[in-house]
């Protein structure tokens, strides 16, 4: 804008001027054009990069969760510990806790790590191995108490820091702060490494184990949690799919314009935006303080999330339903079919790969939603004993993986956060199933009218 | 008779009933089902549904209704004194069911005959012992008042479940009597059916209203607990929040201020990161990409809003938290000292932004495609560049619906949980530096319904004010926004 | 009327050649659109396109102001010259051009904005004002000469999709005259009006050409006669035949034109 005083006449431009040349103007303008369009560029490459960003955090700090470091170590089982008396009765040799296998884990450690040279005093050498090394060894035995006297070679877990450390995630530093491991632990398990004593190998104990106790992070697995995650599931997928197809099929083609049902169509439309916490309100407040139904069950879990998968079911069901055209409707009551029939014979089979889609997808967002279950008590409770039956699995306690990984992420042992992080994985892979399934399907049957 | 059992009796009697009802249906039309006026299934039908239906739904309402009944019954049985010395008579009535519960268990495991189980005296027989052996804890010892009010519980118990047996079972088989008896060929069975079915899709349309009465009923009653307990005032308009763990409610203060404060805090940053983002990577989507770009940039973003927010707390936790205090922690990159800690409104509020990108781009994706074209063609027409359309033409046309939009998204990050649990840290304050650990109304739903303490308490019954709260803001920025979307799609319909 | 032909022919001799397209061709994908049309478009001067639907002529329209640019799969090949430039060149802003060669379409389709704004939209755009008094000096000068001023001038504030259907189309054409055009192209722009709002356009139009080279698209055969001075009858993507209207409606050189105007084809 210039300065000059105005013209009293419109300013009338310039005829005939040419189109080959811009005008600096339309120079401007496309300048402005360019930076808008870059801004648009920039938000999206910002919003991959954060995706990129989070799926390399997963991927980065989730995957040391599925291999794990074993000791081969041989234990001799000497029978003056394990069994005094030397007949071998089953009850005597129970009555042995795991402290009184210490001393036989720890002598075979100063043997194995005899030809070593190391300033580890011979007392400290069990700290490389778990806690849970003690217990592997008299399972055994139990097992087979004709063995004692022998030695055997045992695989047993490394402790949580002696792991880190070969994934990398515990360095000498983080040692300096630390009373569970010195450097000279790190010496020996070098050269342990070296020799071959020391493994790292794939960890199906994490995938299809119990959790843990927190001392014990090297021993957690997701196994148990992915029971009650499967459990729940099952419940949602029986109650959700069933209810929902039956409202929208009421909604969609019986029911009549009147208040109760705008009442309904508001609610559902509402319900499927209320916080998911509110729905672990009212799981708590109706199934657990009204109804006494068990704390912390997945039967429990599974009805809470049946109430919030099914206004997300009703929708997707409902836009299924109209997409059947009318004509197909027209065809069945053309040759005396009933409304109902019409409905139950044509349109809901046509609709069916579209409703099994929107339940597919509805499951995985059940599956991955945690806050509900954090009230309904799914945490804080130590996932440790497979469901013995059908009943337990629905009745007794149990966590869920999303609530597992909240669990281990409250957990101060860092080790814990590999674990959270292997959890994440495990269940994206879930999702991610899921969700292919869904689009094959859509893909699959998808019609086109 | 567990209820399983008595399921498995009835749905015995449907499949019986629909054998019959078939077969009658048959011999009256003389075998020819040409004569018959619906279909054969449908007559075996009919009679299944009349066992099936008014059976189950007798089963439901008995076993809401009779727990209540019994409760009332039995709460009288306790007198105001020994409710003064325990607290409240919730705590009493859940020892009394403990102690019916734990003599069931003990007659039942046969550790005890029922007649030593009726005689049991709580003078004489330490009854507390004798159930902790059995693997029932008790809190208190069991005065024999709780012992006289638990064996009464158990025989209404007992009494109420025979009735009920045999009340489910013959509604049932008279249901299954009577339309047994009225299947003629000339009966019109499909449309009976028909209707039967219509009213069992009706039933399942009004669990969304159920749910919604469930919410609002579980949450007004614990609220309305929680206010006689503590002052509704000093909840509302504290701005204090400290709630204490050993005492019973004298000394906890539970002002919701610093939580909403937080809440909307750590909302208005995620909004301000998820705003501009989502609806430059909208217009940029719909305006300017090519189809190949848009196939694969689209669901990329999507995937976004696709991931667990448990797996985005874990990010904010792990990875943002100890990002950002690398960059405004003590001794971080930029030389200041803002964040002591990980947990921050900044980290929850970022990924909370990251997690919404994909919500407020595709909503607003939507709510632009449906500008008409018309309006596009109208300014290039005119010479306008795309930039020029998109503010000018657009954006005006548009924002009503990218109004709507920003309200949801708002809605959902006031009632994200999993992110501000993990990621935002404990402490209730009212503070105006972002980089500070602050609290939110969902945090605090969760950390007191979790751990040890009783409903009873004004510690625990806070959530269920907390949750209220919630409830009605975001019910209220949802029926908004929604109203705003409907108004605006209208408009170019 | 007559003698009005006369006069108009007399006149399109005087004015020179404004728009020339040579070779002209349209694909949109795989579909052969518009085939090799060659015509040269008077200056002051009423063109009518006519001919079925589907046979190119909006299609051709909107090569002449590259409105088709904004649809990904068409193309255009051929060269389009208006005053002696090739529109199709790559140093040629679409932007620049259009701001030259305006456009009114099918279906009204006012900006939700005021009245004011609609038309002061392309003269803000393309910084034709220097203040608010030019710009309301352009506003009120282009709803004159749409003859939409009496109707619009008390409330300019008010919504321009709050007007009739005939007045929004006049908005529309106010809002193209604003930017100072001097070719004025119309797709149907009366097809979506009642015969009254019709009627006003077209005496609208007829004004227009003292001002503007208006090229029309049209379906009726009626309303191409009583507008415009040439026609132009398009059928299956080619132009069958390009001449003076009288001559195009009384004595046509070619069958399908002849057909098409007597109604057996179309």
């Amino acid at each position: 804008m210039t300065d000059a005083p105005a013209p009293s006449t419109p300013a009338v431009p310039p005829k005939g001027k040419s189109l080959l040349a811009q005008d600096d103007r339309t120079k401007r303008r496309n300048a402005a054009e360019k930076r808008f369009r870059a801004y648009g560029i920039a938000a999206i490459s910002v919003g991959l990069l954060f995706l990129a960003s989070l799926l390399w955090a997963i991927v980065q700090n989730g995957t040391p969760a599925f291999t794990q470091t074993f000791v081969n170590l041989e234990v001799a089982l000497l029978e003056e510990k394990l069994d005094k008396n030397g007949n071998r009765d089953i009850d005597d040799i129970r009555k042995v806790s795991t402290f009184g296998y210490n001393p036989l884990i720890n002598e075979a450690l100063i043997v194995a790590t005899a030809d070593i040279e190391t300033e580890v005093e011979d007392g400290d050498l069990k700290k490389i191995l778990s806690a849970s090394a003690a217990a592997i060894v008299r399972d055994f035995v139990i097992e087979n108490p004709d063995r004692i006297g022998e030695t055997v070679e045992f695989r047993l877990l490394t402790s949580s820091r002696v792991d880190g450390y070969l994934k990398g995630r515990v360095t000498r530093e983080d040692l300096a702060r630390d009373k569970n491991l010195d450097a000279a632990h790190l010496d020996l398990i070098d050269v342990m490494v070296a020799a071959g004593a020391v493994e790292r190998v794939f960890n199906w104990d994490f995938i299809l184990g119990a959790d843990a106790s927190e001392s014990r992070p090297e021993q957690a697995g997701i196994g148990v949690s992915m029971l009650g995650s499967f459990f729940m599931m099952l419940v949602v997928l029986v109650l959700a799919l069933p209810i929902g197809v039956a409202a929208s099929i009421y909604l969609e083609e019986f029911a009549p314009q009147n208040k109760f049902t705008d009442l309904i169509e508001v609610n559902i439309s509402n319900l499927a935006a209320v916080p998911s916490i509110v729905f672990g309100i009212l799981g708590l407040a109706v199934f657990i303080q009204f109804a006494h139904l068990p704390q912390s069950a997945p039967l429990v879990g599974g009805l809470t999330l049946t109430l919030m998968t099914l206004p997300t079911i009703v929708i997707s069901t409902r836009a299924s339903l109209k997409a059947v055209p009318p004509s197909i409707r027209d065809a069945a009551l053309g040759v005396g079919a009933s409304k109902m029939q019409s409905v139950f014979h044509h349109v809901l089979p046509l609709a069916m790969p579209g409703i099994l889609t929107g339940t597919i997808i509805g499951l995985a967002q059940a599956l991955g939603e945690t806050a509900p279950l954090l009230l309904i008590g799914m945490v804080g409770y130590i996932a440790s004993n497979y469901p013995d039956g059908i009943a337990s699995g629905f009745l007794d306690p149990n966590s869920a993986m999303p609530a597992q990984i909240y669990e281990w992420a409250k957990r101060a042992d860092p080790a814990y956060y590999e674990r959270a992080w292997g959890g994440i994985i495990v269940l994206l892979v879930f999702l991610l199933t899921m969700n292919i399934i869904a689009i094959i399907l859509r893909r699959r049957f998808e019609r086109r009218w | 008779m567990s209820n399983l059992l008595i399921i498995a009796i009835i749905l015995g009697l449907g499949v019986a009933g629909f054998v019959l009802g078939r077969q009658r249906a048959l011999v009256s039309a003389g075998g020819d089902k040409r004569n018959l006026h619906s279909l054969p299934i449908y007559y075996g039908a009919n009679v299944a549904l009349s066992a099936i239906l008014p059976a189950t739904g007798l089963l439901a309402i008995w076993l809401i209704v009779q727990p209540m009944a019994i409760n009332s019954a039995v709460s009288d049985l306790i007198s105001d004194d020994s409710i003064s010395e325990t607290g409240t008579r919730d705590l009493v009535m859940a020892d009394v069911r403990r102690v019916a519960e734990g003599l069931d268990r003990a007659v039942q495991t046969g550790a005890m005959g029922a007649d030593t189980s009726f005689a049991l005296d709580a003078g004489t027989d330490d009854v507390r012992d004798t159930l902790a052996s059995l693997g029932v804890a008790l809190g208190s010892d069991v005065t024999p008042e709780t012992l006289a009010a638990g064996q009464r519980y158990r025989e209404l118990l007992g009494t109420g479940n025979l009735l009920k047996t045999l009340a489910v079972i013959a509604t049932g088989l008279l249901g299954l009597c009577v339309t047994y008896l009225r299947t003629h060929k000339d009966f019109r069975a499909r449309n009976t059916v028909e209707n039967g079915v219509l009213l069992l899709l009706i039933g399942a349309a009004s669990i969304a209203v159920l749910t919604t009465v469930g919410i609002v009923l579980s949450l007004v009653f614990n609220t309305i607990e929680f206010f006689r307990l503590y002052q509704a005032s000093d909840f509302f308009f504290g701005t204090n929040w400290s709630p204490s763990f050993s005492g019973r409610g004298q000394t906890s203060e539970l002002g919701i201020l610093p939580l909403l404060w937080g809440t909307l805090y750590i909302s208005f940053v995620a909004l301000v990161v998820a705003v501009p983002l989502g609806l430059f990577a909208a217009i940029y989507l719909s305006e300017y990409a090519s189809k190949g770009v848009r196939s694969v940039a689209k669901p990329l973003l999507e995937l976004l809003a696709g991931i667990p927010t448990i797996v985005y707390g874990l990010f904010a936790l792990l990875t943002v938290g100890p990002l950002l205090v690398e960059a405004f922690g003590d001794g971080g990159l930029f030389g200041v000292s803002w964040m002591a800690g990980g947990t921050a409104v900044m980290t929850a509020g970022l990924v909370m932004g990251i997690m919404l990108i994909p919500f407020v781009s595709s909503l607003s994706d939507d709510i632009i495609n449906a500008v008409p074209q018309a309006m596009r063609d109208g300014s290039y027409g005119l010479g306008a560049t795309k930039s020029e359309t998109v503010r000018q033409v657009i954006l005006p046309a548009a924002l009503p619906g990218i109004v709507g939009a920003v309200l949801l998204a708002a809605s959902r990050a006031i009632g994200e949980t999993m992110i501000v649990v993990l990621g935002a840290g404990a402490a209730a304050r009212l503070s105006l530096n972002p980089f500070d650990a602050m609290t939110t109304v969902t945090a605090k739903i969760v950390s007191q319904l979790t751990g040890d303490s009783d409903f009873a308490s004004p510690e625990a019954l806070v959530a269920f004010a907390l949750g209220i709260t919630l409830f009605v803001i975001t019910l209220g920025l949802n029926v908004f926004a929604l109203y705003i979307v409907r108004k605006y799609r209208e408009q170019y319909d | 009327m007559e003698d009005m032909i006369q006069v108009d022919r007399a006149m399109s001799t005087q004015q020179g050649t404004k728009i020339s397209a040579k070779g002209v061709q349209v694909y949109y994908g795989d579909n052969h659109a518009i085939k090799d049309v060659n015509v040269e478009i008077d200056d002051k001067t009423v063109t009518a396109f006519i001919g079925p639907s589907g046979c190119g002529k909006s299609t051709f329209l909107r090569c002449l102001n590259r409105m088709n640019d904004t649809i990904d799969v068409a193309r255009v090949a051929g060269d389009i010259l208006i005053d002696g430039e090739d529109i199709y060149d790559p140093k040629v802003d679409p932007v620049q051009l259009r701001a030259k060669v305006g456009m009114v379409f099918q279906k009204p389709n006012p900006f939700p904005k005021s009245i004011y704004d609609n038309v002061a939209y392309g003269p803000k755009i393309h910084g034709l004002a220097r203040n608010k008094a030019e710009l309301d000096a352009i506003v009120e000068s282009s709803l004159r000469k749409a003859a939409l001023w009496n109707e619009a001038k008390d409330r300019l504030d008010a919504p321009g999709t709050g007007l009739s259907g005939g007045q929004q189309q006049r908005l529309c054409i106010a809002r193209a005259i604003a930017t100072a055009p001097e070719v004025l192209l119309m797709d149907e722009p009366c097809s979506a009006l009642d015969p009254i709002a019709t009627a006003q356009v077209e005496e609208l139009i007829d004004e227009l050409r003292q001002s503007f080279s208006v090229v029309i698209v049209t379906h009726s055969m009626q309303q191409a006669a009583r507008v415009s001075q040439k026609t132009a009858f398009f059928h299956l993507g080619n132009l069958v035949e390009y001449d003076d209207t009288d001559k195009i409606f009384t004595n046509p050189q070619d069958s399908r034109t002849e057909s098409y105007i007597s109604g057996r084809i179309g």
